[in-house]
Formats: C-alpha cells, sequence, structure tokens
C-alpha cells in the first residue's frame, strides 16, 4: 500500500458524505452522523484486533471514557469541548494504558473475557457513582461545539465536522497500516514468536495498538457527547462493544475500509428492516452468522463468483493461523 | 447469625444454578474448545422451557420438566448442527462472535414468543419454608442445592465410570488420537453440546422460581458463569462448580454486608484479579494462551 491510499481514502469520504449530507432528510442525516462516529471506533478497534489480533470485548468502555470525560470537563467544569476533547482522549489514553499492561498479558478467550469483566466493571461504576456520573440518568446539557463562532447545532453541519474527523481518522489510520509500525502490529497477530525473533518488542507493539485503539475510541466518545449532548451509562453497554466487533466483522477485519462500510451498514440496517419490528435482533443475530459463514473476510472480502481477481493482502487465512489455538 | 445462616443457603442455591451453567460451559469448551457466549441465553431457554410445559402447557410438574428438559436436549443438538459443525474450522474470535450472535436471536426469539412481561414460574415446592437453628429458609432453596450435589455426582459417574463419558473426555483430550481409536468423535461432540443444554436446562428450571422469567436474564447469568469458569479454572469442572459456588455466596453475602449497588463488582473483581495473577484458576487447565 502506497502513501497515496490514506489521503484518497480521506478525499473519497469527504466527497461521498458531502454529496449524502446534501440528499438525506434530517433523521437519515442524524443516523449517518452516528454511522460516522461508530466508524471512527470501528476503525480504532481495528488498530487492536484487525491489526495486533487482541479480542477486545471492552471497546465501548473506552468510548465512555472518552464521551464521560468530555461531558464532566464541560458541564462540571464549564471548559469549552474543545478543550476538554484533547483531554479526555489523553485521560483515555492513560487508562488505557493502566488497563493495556496488566491485560495484555492474556490471550484469545482470556483477554476477551477480560475485557468483558472491564465493560461490565465500567458500567456498573457510570450507574452507582451518582455523585459524579448522575447514575443511570446520565448527564445533559453537553454544551454544543463551535466552530468560528458557529454552532454546530442542526444534524447536517455537525455531519460536515464528523466526516472531517472520520477522514482525517481513516488516513491516519491508513499511514500507521503502511508504516513499521502497522508491520509490526499485523506481524504480531501472525506469530508472536517470529515477530520477536526479528526483534520487535511484542509487549510494547501490544500496548500501542491497544492505546491508539483506545484514542480512536474516546475521539468517537467525545464526538458521540457533543452530538448527543446527553450520554447515560446504557451508551457504554458492552452489548456497544460486541455491536462494534460485530462491525468490524461484518465490514472485514484487518481493514479500514471494512471498519466504516461495517459501521455504515449495521446503523442503517435496523432503518432498512423496520419492516420486521420487534424480529430485527433474531433476524441481526442470523445475519452476522451467515456473514461469519460464507463471507468470513467481511464485506471487502466479497468477490464475484468466477472472478480471479485477487489483491495480495493478507486477510483471512493469515487470521487463521494467528488465531488457532493449541489444544491441550 | 441467622441471617447469615439464611445468607448463605440462599447464596449456596443461586451459586448452584451458577455451577451449573458454568459445567455446561465448560464441558462444551473442554470437547469441542468453543467458548460458549450463548450460555447465559441457554439458561434462559431452560427457565421459558419450563414456563412454557409448565404455565403454558399447565402440565403437571413431573412430565412439565421432562418436556422442558427434551426440548433443551434437542436445543442442544440443534446447536451443534447449525452452530458448530459450520464454524468447528474457524478461529476462535469468529466462533466467540458467532455464539454472540446466536444468543441475540435466541434472546429476541423468545421475547417475541413470550413478551416482555416476567413470568413467574412456581417451584414444586412452592411455599414450603424450613426453620434450620432459627433461620427461615425456603424448602426451594434447600432443594436447589440438593438437586446441584446430585447433577456433580451424576456427572462424575457418567465422566468416570461409563465408557460413553470416557469417551467424551477422550475426544476432549485429542481429538485425532479419539478419532484413531474407533471412536465415534461426532456423535460424541454432539453429546457434549446436548448435555451442556440439558445442563443449563435444569439451572433454568431451578432459576425460575428464584428470579422472575424474565427474557433478558440470559446476560447477567452467562457473565456470573464466565466469572465462575475463570474463578475455578477454564476447562475444569470442579472448579466450574467451586466457582459457582462463590461467585454466588459472594454476590448474596456481598449485597447485604458490603454493598448491594456494587455487589457484581465483587465477583467481576475477583476473576479480573484471578487472570491477572492465577489465570489458571484454582484447578486450572495447562495454560497455553497466556504468553
Amino acid at each position: 500500500m502506497s502513501m497515496r491510499f490514506p489521503l484518497l481514502l480521506g478525499i473519497v469520504i469527504l466527497i461521498a458524505g458531502l454529496g449524502l449530507s446534501m440528499l438525506l432528510t434530517d433523521y437519515h442525516l442524524r443516523l449517518l452522523n452516528l454511522a460516522v462516529i461508530s466508524a471512527i471506533a470501528v476503525i480504532g478497534l481495528n488498530f487492536a484486533f484487525g491489526y495486533a489480533g487482541l479480542i477486545s470485548l471492552g471497546h465501548a468502555a473506552f468510548v465512555g471514557t472518552g464521551a464521560y470525560g468530555v461531558a464532566l470537563l464541560t458541564t462540571l467544569l464549564g471548559w469549552s469541548p474543545w478543550l476538554a476533547l484533547p483531554v479526555a482522549v489523553a485521560g483515555t489514553a492513560i487508562f488505557a494504558v493502566l488497563i493495556g499492561l496488566p491485560l495484555l498479558r492474556l490471550k484469545g478467550h482470556y483477554l476477551a473475557l477480560a475485557t468483558l469483566g472491564l465493560n461490565v466493571s465500567f458500567s456498573m461504576v457510570a450507574a452507582n457513582w451518582i455523585e459524579l456520573t448522575g447514575g443511570t440518568n446520565g448527564i445533559s446539557r453537553i454544551p454544543e461545539l463551535q466552530v468560528a463562532g458557529h454552532a454546530l447545532a442542526d444534524e447536517r453541519s455537525y455531519l460536515w465536522f464528523a466526516l472531517a474527523v472520520l477522514a482525517v481518522s481513516a488516513a491516519v489510520a491508513g499511514l500507521i497500516h503502511a508504516s513499521r509500525h502497522g508491520r509490526a502490529m499485523i506481524a504480531v497477530r501472525d506469530d508472536e514468536t517470529a515477530a520477536s525473533m526479528t526483534g520487535i518488542d511484542v509487549t510494547r507493539v501490544k500496548i500501542a495498538a491497544f492505546v491508539l485503539s483506545s484514542i480512536y475510541a474516546a475521539v468517537a466518545g467525545g464526538l458521540f457527547a457533543c452530538h448527543m449532548r446527553f450520554i447515560s451509562p446504557e451508551d457504554f453497554s458492552y452489548a456497544h462493544s460486541i455491536t462494534y466487533l460485530a462491525m468490524l466483522i461484518v465490514g472485514g477485519e484487518g481493514s479500514i475500509v471494512g471498519a466504516i462500510l461495517g459501521a455504515l451498514l449495521l446503523t442503517f440496517l435496523p432503518e432498512w428492516l423496520r419492516f420486521l419490528g420487534s424480529a430485527y435482533l433474531a433476524f441481526f443475530g442470523v445475519f452476522v452468522l451467515a456473514i461469519l459463514v460464507f463471507l468470513p473476510s467481511g464485506l471487502v472480502g466479497f468477490r464475484w463468483p468466477g472472478s480471479l481477481r485477487r489483491d495480495g493482502r493478507s486477510k483471512g487465512p493469515a487470521m487463521v493461523a494467528a488465531s488457532k489455538e493449541v489444544r491441550p | 447469625m441467622t441471617d447469615f445462616i439464611q445468607l448463605f443457603i440462599n447464596g449456596l442455591a443461586i451459586g448452584g444454578v451458577y455451577a451449573l451453567a458454568a459445567i455446561g460451559f465448560v464441558i462444551v469448551y473442554s470437547a469441542t474448545g468453543v467458548v460458549n457466549f450463548a450460555a447465559g441465553q441457554f439458561v434462559m431457554f431452560g427457565t421459558f422451557a419450563g414456563v412454557a410445559m409448565l404455565l403454558n402447557a399447565e402440565l403437571p410438574w413431573p412430565v412439565g420438566y421432562g418436556a422442558a428438559l427434551l426440548a433443551m436436549a434437542l436445543f442442544g443438538a440443534l446447536f451443534f448442527a447449525v452452530l458448530y459443525l459450520p464454524l468447528r474450522k474457524s478461529p476462535v474470535v469468529t466462533i466467540i462472535i458467532g455464539t454472540v450472535a446466536i444468543g441475540i436471536t435466541m434472546q429476541n426469539a423468545a421475547l417475541l414468543a413470550f413478551g416482555s412481561w416476567p413470568f413467574r414460574l412456581p417451584s414444586p415446592v412452592e411455599g414450603v419454608n424450613l426453620t434450620i437453628a432459627g433461620a427461615t429458609i425456603s424448602a426451594h432453596a434447600i432443594a436447589v442445592v440438593v438437586v446441584t450435589a446430585v447433577m456433580v455426582a451424576l456427572l462424575w459417574l457418567l465422566f468416570f465410570r461409563t465408557s460413553l463419558g470416557i469417551g467424551m473426555r477422550a475426544v476432549a483430550q485429542d481429538i485425532q488420537a479419539a478419532r484413531l481409536m474407533g471412536l465415534k468423535v461426532n456423535r460424541l461432540l454432539a453429546l457434549s453440546w446436548v448435555l451442556a443444554a440439558l445442563l443449563a436446562g435444569i439451572a433454568g428450571l431451578m432459576l425460575g422460581p428464584m428470579w422472575f422469567a424474565d427474557t433478558s436474564m440470559g446476560d447477567p447469568i452467562a457473565l456470573k458463569a464466565f466469572a465462575a469458569t475463570i474463578i475455578g479454572g477454564f476447562g475444569s469442572l470442579p472448579g466450574a462448580i467451586v466457582g459457582g459456588l462463590f461467585v454466588g455466596l459472594s454476590e448474596v453475602l456481598g449485597a447485604s454486608y458490603v454493598s448491594s449497588a456494587y455487589k457484581d463488582l465483587i465477583s467481576f473483581g475477583i476473576m479480573i484479579v484471578f487472570l491477572l495473577v492465577r489465570p489458571q484458576g484454582v484447578f486450572g487447565e495447562r495454560v497455553q494462551d497466556r504468553g
């Protein structure tokens, strides 16, 4: 992958998004905003899971840390969101280092269960530390973002801002993927022993991937808080972590385009399947299972039957080799 | 002291339910290597199988319990065919997400079939209370502790005294060697799913009278069963029992002596400490996955 791809990706996101922002109704713009915010979080999860192979079922906890950081700094201390956002992101990154140092010694389903425990604990603390977080009532009246004196109050202008953040996030992620740091993460995923033999500091690479993923999550959380202007613990329950992971897997793990596609699809799918009514979730489960069985490398891995075109990037098969467990 | 006895028995009862759920989880994990994130929904299905047979079909309770467990056994076989067979060669995470996806479908299906209004599943010993050392204890709690003990004994007999159980252990140890020894591996793998579903069914039938039967009850049970499995040791049956009882006791005693808001944090906190300090748990498997 050349250095041109990330730039191109960013430009495509901006153009497609701007076009859509002119066509859609306010309600769909709101959904698109949520999809764009999820896409940022899922691109982050892609560092940890797609590149470094770390199964995290606690991603929503980091989204929540970012969102609560912004919400508390703006409502309790009266900070400007522009100041609160970077501070919340930095705080989340420090939190991720502290969590990652002990937790990342675990692998496979042990790591999955530990991060799940982390997410459940986060929700419990957020719901019960009422003096600080307002408990299940959440935090309301989060101030709106202002750009050059103009408040991003309506869905369309907020979408433009979110798209810009997504374009930059995707381009940076593409640059990291193309750099030796990205290759180091993938090497660690594919074979830890071989990676450490080539001089890669496996622990540091894992922590770096985990912290990067938490930074993206916190950015998404901050954007979510400023968009909804109200947050509560349910917005960051472990069910959301599972949704983020499902978005990445449906789109295509290890792929930035896949992360964005998955976030878009799974945000709009309930809308398109509204005729199913309350049976939507039953369909959703079967749909994800069908993707796992028939499209193991996700939507980006889709090829028309009979097509011989293949790109050389390692996807599914390498992952299979990496995470296959040694059974006792 | 009387309070403590009461809480202790109730803790053991709820712990017995967690232990059975955790045993089902462990049997499937050691036989097939699948980390079943739908384990909690299995228990929920068990409770609602009871609701369907005892409340909706109004069967007398021995027949109703039998019918509910039969339905669970069939469901276990179905799960084996629909989820395990297509995904068995996939990486761990694919299977994890697959079971999560099916769990979501199961919960939604139960919601569609039974609605969101919770049910009260009666116990065969409904309303009977015993007095032990001044403490009033419901006969159901005692019955749950007894049933759990009997199930554990039966499982021990199955795994150590019958050729079927020994075959299942052989498959869990080395699937290739088991196949070369002429064991019908697929049949034994299917049987482990059926056994897990049956245990979840029993856990669900016993849990019904203690909690309200609610279609969203699966997730909290799954989380407790996971914590029990980690604390006891992943893949270990004695570990699942000890872990389940420990989680149940810490939940009930923690709620009244420490803090009812943070009662669940106790078991998760201990689970995370175990993962960090002793990931093989109390009775653990040899851990390759630590690095």
